[in-house]
């Protein structure tokens, strides 16, 4: 079931996520969308609960002009999120700057 | 595909199939089964969201709401009595800031295991240890 009793060993790409356990982390999303936040449950379909979260949506804009990029990202918090895990991309400790 | 229980018991009681059951029990899904009667807001994946009561949740995440104040993406809000979001268009589900998860998750289980003994025992009155 759901809450076991964790093992000690990884044995599978699932454990290493497993390590995470209430531990911040980045997650990358489908559609440009990217979450960091600290990981509190998890379960084999990617589904998570994350506490703390900030979301960053990116979009981009091209000037019609200079044909620039434009890279916008907008971010918001939110206390508790449960994600559905097909949005999932990649899992990892959170990215540091510079 | 699996549509929601239709004859979905009251709220606090577990649906009945055995399988939709088993997917519950191993998944996170529970939690979210362990929401019902609470107000929260759904994202969906097409960037609207739905804000309302959870009337119930199965095992593929299919949600029931009542009472929803819904924001389609281009930020056009509407009241709706009722509403019912495939699970595939779940993106994300807010989860109330006094919510204790891991209660929530024990009593989800709980009620599915002691629906499972009830049932494997034959029907008994008051039964409240198995044999």
């Amino acid at each position: 079931t759901v809450m076991q009793p964790p093992t000690n060993t990884v044995e599978e790409p699932l454990d290493l996520i497993r390590l995470s356990l209430d531990e911040r982390i980045y997650v990358k999303m489908r559609n440009d969308r990217e979450l960091r936040g600290r990981l509190h449950a998890y379960d084999q379909h990617l589904n998570m609960i994350l506490g703390d979260v900030e979301e960053t949506v990116t979009t981009v804009e091209i000037d019609e002009e200079t044909y620039e990029e434009l890279y916008k990202s907008t971010k918001r918090n939110i206390p508790m999120l449960f994600v559905r895990g097909d949005g999932v991309v990649l899992v990892a400790p959170p990215l540091r700057v510079g | 595909m699996e549509s929601e229980a239709a004859g979905a018991p009251a709220s606090g009681e577990v649906v009945n199939s055995i399988r939709e059951r088993t997917i519950s029990e191993n998944s996170l899904v529970v939690l979210l089964q362990g929401l019902q009667g609470r107000v929260t807001t759904v994202d969906l994946r097409d960037e609207s969201t739905a804000q309302g009561r959870v009337l119930s949740v199965d095992a593929f995440m299919n949600v029931r709401l009542k009472d929803v104040l819904y924001q389609d993406r281009r930020g056009r809000r509407r009241q709706l009595q009722d509403l019912f979001i495939t699970g595939r268009n779940v993106r994300y589900v807010h989860i109330p800031d006094d919510v204790d998860m891991m209660k929530t998750i024990q009593n989800q289980l709980d009620k599915i295991h002691r629906v499972r003994s009830f049932g494997s025992e034959g029907r008994k009155e008051f039964s409240k240890k198995s044999n």
